[in-house]
C-alpha cells in the first residue's frame, strides 16, 4: 500500500474524527441492540446454513432460479461483471429506456455497473443518500454499510449545490430534505428501478431487502420494472433462515434493532410490471467449492469486521479494501477482482482479531486474511530470511546476537534505543525501542540451570517456552516468569533447543517454513515428560495451542504430536491461576488492596484474549498473586498496534494505533500497566516513554515474581 | 404486549395512539389530514367504512398527497414493527410517497418478535400468488451525512400508528 495515501488519510482530521467517534459510539449502540438476545447461538446458526448453503451452492442456485420463475419473474446467472453488465443494459434497452434509478447495492459497485450503463447512454441516479453523495462526488464507498462515511457536511454542501444549482448551507437536516427533493423527480420518472437485496430464499423465489431511507421501496414500486442485483451467496433456502439473517444484520451494521423497512418481495406485483434477478456469480461459484477458503462467501456484508477494527479507524475504507472493504474486504478481493487488487492490502491487517469476534456469521476473517499471504508475492530477501535463517536455530540465534554489538552505538540513557540512523529512524520517532540483551534468558538458565529446593517427586513438570523476544530482549522477565512459577510449586525446565515459533513466517505467507518451525517446537517440547508447556508471549502461545494444529493436520505424523502438544500449552496466567489458594506458599495479597501504587490498568492482549480466550485468568492473578487492585481502561482488548513486524512495516499506522491505546491508559490515572505480552510490553512502554509520561509496563510475571520476593 | 410494542415504537421516533373505539381513532386520523385530502392504501371494510364521506386521493396525487392511511396485518412487540401487505403498488406507493403515514393496527395482532412472525410471512410467501411484505418500523431515516440521525429522507417523515384495543 502506498504510504503517501496511508500518510493522507492518518492526517485527514476529519475522516479520524468520524471514524474515532464511530468506534466509540458502535459497541455501544450494538450491544443495546443484542440485548436479550444470544449473539453466538445466533451467529452459529447462521455460520452452519451458510456453510451447508455453500456446499450445494450451485443447487441452491437453480432450485431457487426454478421458483423465482415460476412467480414470473426472469433470472439469470451471469458469470462474469461484464456478462452482467451486458444483461442489465440488455433489460433496460428491451423497455425503451434510458434512465435507471438505483437502490445501494453493492454488487453494483463490484462490476462498475454505473461507468458500464453510461458509457452505453444510460444515464443512472443513486438514491441511497450515501450512495448518491459518492456519485456527485464520483468516489467509492469507504465502507459498506455507510458508504460516505469519510465525506463531512461542509464537501456535501458543496456537492450539493454545484448538483441543485442552489446554495447548500453545511447544515445536515438541509442537506437530507435537499437530498429528498432533488431525487424525489428521479423516482417518479425513473423507467427502470435496480435493487441489491440482502438474502435471497430458495423454496419460494422471494427476496428481501433491508433499508432505511425508503428508497429501496421507491426504486422497487414506481417504475414498472425491477433488476436485481444479488450475489449468488446470499441465497438461503427458506424463510427460516432469511430471518437469522435479518435479525442480525442490523444489530450488527448499525447497532439498530431493525432497520426501517425490511422488504420481501416475490415476483412481479401488478399487471404489467416486469421483475428480472441478475445472480452474480463473479467468482462465487468457485470460491464455494474451494477447500480452504469457501466460508469468506458466509458474510452478509454487515460491514461489523470493518466497524471494530483497529486499522480501519485509522485509515478507513479507501485505504483498507478495494471495493468492498474492511475485514472481509480484504478476503474477497483476491476472489472477485483478483489477487494484483488484493496484494497490497492483505498486508495492512495487524492480525487482531477484532473482526472474528464481531462477524455475524462466524468467519475466521483474520486467520483467512493470513493464509490468503501465502498466495501473494514474497518481497525480496523474504525467502532468505525465512528459508534459510528461521530454520536454522543457531544461525537465527546468532543474527540476534550480532545485533546485540551492533546496536551498542545507538543506546542512550538506560540503556534504550531512542534514534536509529537513516531508514530506520521513522521507526522509532515515537517511541523507545529496549535493546537487545547483552545475555539472552536462555544463557543465563545454562549458566544456573538447577534451581535450589527441587522436589521432583511432588511437583507438576512445566516447560517454559518463552519467545524470541522474551528470551532475547527481556531475560529478567523469564526469569521473573520462572521464579515465581517455582515459588507457585511448580518444577520449571527451560529446553534450550526451543526456536522461534514460527508466526513471523506465517503472517509473512511463509507457510512451509512456518510448518518446518511447527515440527522443530513440536519435537523439542515433546522430547521430555511434562506436565505443561508454560509460554509468556500470547502470540506462541496462540501458536503452539492452535496453528500448530492447523498447520500439520495434513501431516501424518506430526498431525498426533501437533494435538499432544495443544494440550499441555498453557499460557503464564492460566498455570499461575491454577495456584490460587493451593499451599502454603501462598501470599495473601488482598491485604494490600487499595494502596496507593497497588492499583494497575490491564491490556489485554489480543492474541491472548481472542487468540486463546484468555481473560478472566490474568486478572485473578494480578489480584490474588500480585495483591494489586485494577483499574479497567476503555478498550481493555483493543491493539496496541504492535503486530510484530506490522509496527516495522507500517510504523505511522502502529503508532496512530498506539496513541488511541495511551489515551485510555492515561485516562485511568495509574502508574502501572499490567500485560501479558513482551510485545504489548515493547509497543506500549516505547510509547509512554517517548511521551514522557512516567507509567510503566511490566509483564503479569514480573508483578507476581516481585510480590513473591516481599 | 402491546404496552412493548408503544414502547419500543416510541424509540424509534414512531407516535403510537390507543383508542378502544375505530371511530375515535379515525377522527384522530382525520385530525392529522386537516383539509387536504389524503391517500389510503388497503383497508379493511370495517375500517374503510368508517371513513364514509371522506374523498381519498387518486392515483396520479400520490406524489403530493401529505397524509396515507393504511392497515398492518401484524405488529411486533420487541422492534415496535408493523406488517403490511403491498402487492398492489398503487397501495405501496401510497404507503411510500407521502409525508406522513397512519397505519390502523389491531391489538390482537402484535406478535412478540420477527421469529414470531414467522409464519405470517411463510404464508404470504408461499402461496401462489406474487407478494410484497414490507416491515415497517418508525419513519423513514439516514445517518449517511456526518453519521447525524436524520429522519424523513425518502419515506414518510411521520409514523403514527392507531392501535385498536376494543375487539
Amino acid at each position: 500500500m502506498g504510504k503517501a495515501i496511508i500518510n493522507k488519510k492518518i492526517n485527514d482530521t476529519f475522516l479520524r474524527r468520524a471514524l474515532k467517534n464511530f468506534a466509540a459510539a458502535y459497541p455501544v449502540a450494538r450491544a443495546k441492540a443484542f440485548e436479550g438476545i444470544d449473539f453466538e447461538a445466533l451467529r452459529g446458526r447462521i455460520s452452519d446454513f451458510k456453510q451447508a448453503g455453500l456446499k450445494g451452492l450451485p443447487e441452491l442456485v437453480s432450485r431457487f432460479k426454478t421458483q423465482a420463475e415460476q412467480t414470473g419473474a426472469k433470472v439469470y446467472v451471469c458469470s462474469s461483471p461484464e456478462e452482467a453488465n451486458r444483461t442489465i443494459l440488455e433489460i433496460i434497452r428491451s423497455k425503451g429506456a434510458d434512465f435507471l434509478v438505483k437502490s445501494k447495492a453493492m454488487t453494483s459497485e463490484e462490476i462498475e455497473l454505473n461507468p458500464y450503463l453510461e458509457k452505453n447512454g444510460i444515464r443512472c441516479l443513486e438514491t441511497d443518500l450515501g450512495e448518491w453523495i459518492i456519485q456527485l462526488a464520483g468516489e467509492r464507498p469507504s465502507h459498506m454499510v455507510m458508504p460516505a462515511i469519510h465525506k463531512n457536511k461542509e464537501e456535501v454542501a458543496e456537492l450539493f449545490s454545484k448538483e441543485t444549482g442552489h446554495d447548500c448551507p453545511p447544515d445536515i437536516p438541509f442537506l437530507v430534505r435537499t437530498a429528498r427533493e432533488a431525487l424525489r423527480g428521479g423516482f417518479l420518472t425513473g423507467q427502470v428501478g435496480l435493487s441489491g437485496a440482502n438474502v435471497a430464499m430458495a423454496d419460494s423465489g422471494a427476496i428481501g431487502i433491508i433499508t432505511n431511507e425508503g428508497n429501496g421501496r421507491l426504486v422497487t414500486t414506481l417504475p414498472d420494472t425491477h433488476i436485481a442485483l444479488i450475489g449468488v451467496e446470499k441465497i438461503v433456502p427458506s424463510l427460516k433462515e432469511a430471518l437469522d439473517v435479518i435479525e442480525v444484520l442490523p444489530k450488527n451494521a448499525t447497532g439498530q434493532k431493525i432497520t426501517s423497512y425490511v422488504s420481501f418481495i416475490k415476483g412481479p406485483t401488478g399487471a404489467g410490471r416486469e421483475l428480472h434477478i441478475v445472480l452474480l456469480d463473479n467468482g462465487r461459484l468457485k470460491l464455494a467449492a474451494d477447500p480452504d477458503f469457501s466460508e469468506a462467501l458466509k458474510c452478509v456484508k454487515c460491514g461489523a469486521c470493518a466497524n471494530v477494527c483497529p486499522i480501519y479507524e485509522i485509515v478507513g475504507g479507501h485505504v483498507f479494501g478495494h471495493i468492498y472493504v474492511g475485514g472481509i474486504g480484504l478476503v474477497l478481493t483476491p476472489f472477485f477482482h483478483g489477487f494484483d487488487k488484493a496484494e497490497e492490502i492483505l498486508k495492512l491487517c495487524i492480525g487482531c482479531k477484532k473482526c472474528n469476534e464481531a462477524c455475524a456469521s462466524k468467519i475466521d476473517i483474520e486467520g483467512l486474511i493470513v493464509d490468503l499471504r501465502d498466495r501473494i508475492r514474497k518481497p525480496m530477501g523474504q525467502k532468505f530470511l525465512f528459508g534459510t535463517m528461521m530454520k536454522n536455530r543457531k544461525l537465527f540465534h546468532a543474527a540476534l546476537r550480532t545485533a546485540y554489538l551492533a546496536q551498542k552505538p545507538f543506546q542512550g540513557e538506560g540503556g534504550r534505543i531512542r534514534h536509529l540512523p537513516l531508514i530506520l529512524n521513522r521507526e522509532t520517532a515515537n517511541r523507545s525501542l529496549p535493546p537487545i540483551a547483552e545475555k539472552p534468558f536462555r544463557d543465563l538458565v545454562a549458566e544456573r540451570p538447577a534451581t535450589s529446593d527441587q522436589r521432583p517427586a511432588t511437583r507438576e513438570k512445566v516447560l517454559f517456552y518463552t519467545g524470541c523476544l522474551a528470551d532475547f530482549v527481556y531475560p529478567e522477565m523469564c526469569r521473573d516468569a520462572k521464579e515465581s512459577l517455582e515459588k507457585l510449586g511448580y518444577e520449571v525446565v527451560f529446553p534450550q533447543e526451543q526456536t522461534c515459533c514460527g508466526i513471523p513466517a506465517r503472517y509473512s505467507g511463509e507457510m512451509d517454513v512456518a510448518r518446518d518451525m511447527a515440527r522443530i517446537n513440536t519435537d523439542v517440547l515433546l522430547a521430555q515428560e511434562a506436565d505443561y508447556v508454560a509460554t509468556i508471549c500470547p502470540t506462541c502461545t496462540m501458536s503452539l495451542k492452535h496453528d500448530f494444529q492447523k498447520l500439520l493436520e495434513g501431516d501424518d505424523v506430526y498431525r498426533e504430536k501437533s494435538l499432544r502438544l495443544a494440550a499441555k500449552v498453557f499460557n503464564y496466567s492460566e498455570l499461575a491461576a491454577r495456584k490460587i489458594g493451593f499451599g502454603s506458599a501462598q501470599p495473601t495479597a488482598r491485604s494490600l488492596s487499595g494502596v496507593e501504587g497497588n492499583v494497575v490498568t490491564y491490556h489485554d492482549a489480543c492474541h491472548l484474549k481472542r487468540g486463546c480466550g484468555v481473560y478472566e485468568e490474568p486478572r485473578k492473578v494480578l489480584r490474588e498473586l500480585a495483591g494489586v487492585e485494577i483499574a479497567e481502561m476503555t478498550d481493555c482488548d483493543k491493539c496496541c498496534g504492535f503486530g510484530g513486524s506490522y509496527s516495522i512495516k507500517y510504523p505511522e499506522i502502529s503508532q496512530e494505533v498506539l496513541k488511541n491505546k495511551m489515551e485510555n491508559i492515561k485516562a485511568t490515572g495509574v502508574s502501572t500497566v499490567a500485560v501479558d505480552c513482551p510485545g504489548c510490553k515493547l509497543q506500549i512502554e516505547g510509547g509512554l516513554e517517548a511521551a514522557g509520561t512516567g507509567i510503566t509496563v511490566e509483564h503479569s510475571a514480573t508483578l507476581v515474581a516481585r510480590k513473591l520476593r516481599q | 404486549m402491546i404496552d412493548l410494542f408503544q414502547e419500543s415504537a416510541e424509540a424509534v421516533g414512531t407516535v403510537v395512539k390507543r383508542f378502544v373505539s375505530t371511530a375515535d381513532a379515525v377522527s384522530y386520523v382525520k385530525g392529522l389530514a386537516g383539509d387536504a385530502s389524503p391517500s389510503a392504501s388497503y383497508l379493511p371494510p370495517e375500517i374503510a367504512g368508517a371513513f364514509a364521506g371522506t374523498v381519498f386521493a387518486a392515483p396520479a396525487e400520490l406524489a403530493d398527497t401529505r397524509l396515507c392511511i393504511s392497515f398492518a396485518q401484524a405488529g411486533i412487540a420487541r422492534t415496535g414493527s408493523l406488517l403490511l401487505e403491498l402487492a398492489n403498488p398503487e397501495q405501496r406507493s401510497a404507503t411510500a410517497l407521502p409525508l406522513i403515514h397512519a397505519v390502523f393496527l389491531r391489538g390482537s395482532s402484535i406478535v412478540s418478535d420477527l421469529y414470531a412472525l414467522g409464519e405470517i410471512l411463510t404464508r404470504g410467501l408461499t402461496s401462489a400468488k406474487t407478494a410484497y411484505l414490507s416491515i415497517t418500523t418508525g419513519p423513514s431515516r439516514t445517518a449517511d451525512i456526518e453519521r447525524v440521525l436524520t429522519i424523513g429522507v425518502h419515506g414518510p417523515k411521520e409514523l403514527h400508528v392507531l392501535v385498536l384495543e376494543g375487539e
